[in-house]
């Protein structure tokens, strides 16, 4: 293994993915962003919702 | 997400920054949406910018916060809107609008201001408008000296995003938009 590989294992920073992103342009990367804001939003919404119906009595 | 009063009815950070430009309001764009822009795989859930404190500016700032129905964050369910006063002082205003949460930084890690950011700043060419984005190592500069374990996490992935930036353009490459492969 290359030194270079060593030291990204330590990181645990993933280079691909970062790589990928400098691939795309800089409205891409918000709008990937933006795509991943509201996919967080909505499962959190969704796990909201499961909680409040897992508390309801039968 | 936990923002008090309200919450926003969607959430579009790309349009709030745009609509932030096209208000013509001057600030700084720092935080995790900086890095996102340069291309750090990161992803962040509100707009970070440190403003201009002109009087000018700030009473510009004021009319776009009203025109997206700016409260502040709370815990309670109290409606608050900014005041002058809040945009003029050295504290954070953490903001919720209709189009996603804002935060608006009077100074940022070593009480530096908009004025001092300015030559720290990479512009891009963002839908018709020039952004102003704190570039990548002033950006990681700041990180090492936070205290936040968000921002500790996040920074070997801003640390490797400068490494391959620079690899690939060069030590100058944040004087200029990085080139859409």
């Amino acid at each position: 293994m290359s030194e270079e590989a060593k030291t990204d294992d330590q990181s645990g920073v993933d280079r691909g993915l970062i790589a990928m992103f400098l691939k795309m342009s800089p409205e891409e990367r918000l709008q990937a962003n933006d795509n991943a804001f509201r996919t967080i939003m909505e499962l959190r919404d969704v796990y909201r919702r499961h909680k409040t119906n897992e508390r309801k009595p039968r | 997400m936990s923002i008090g009063g309200t919450k926003p009815t969607s959430a579009n950070l790309g349009e709030l920054l745009e609509r932030l430009l096209e208000a013509g309001v001057d600030f700084i764009l720092v935080g995790g949406l900086a890095a996102v822009i340069q291309g750090a795989p990161v992803t962040t859930m509100d707009v970070d910018i440190v403003h201009s404190q002109s009087p000018e500016n700030i009473a510009r700032l004021l009319a776009f916060l009203k025109s997206v129905d700016a409260v502040q964050r709370r815990m309670d369910d109290n409606l608050v809107e900014p005041k002058e006063r809040d945009l003029s002082g050295k504290g954070h205003v953490l903001l919720t609008t209709r189009i996603g949460p804002l935060d608006i930084l009077a100074v940022i890690e070593g009480g530096r201001t908009y004025e001092d950011l300015l030559e720290h700043t990479v512009e891009i060419d963002f839908r018709g408008h020039a952004l102003r984005v704190l570039d990548l190592k002033t950006l990681i500069e700041l990180k090492k000296t936070s205290t936040d374990p968000k921002d500790k996490q996040r920074l070997p992935v801003l640390k490797e995003t400068l490494r391959q930036l620079e690899e690939k353009y060069g030590r100058g490459h944040d004087k200029e938009d990085s080139p859409k492969e």
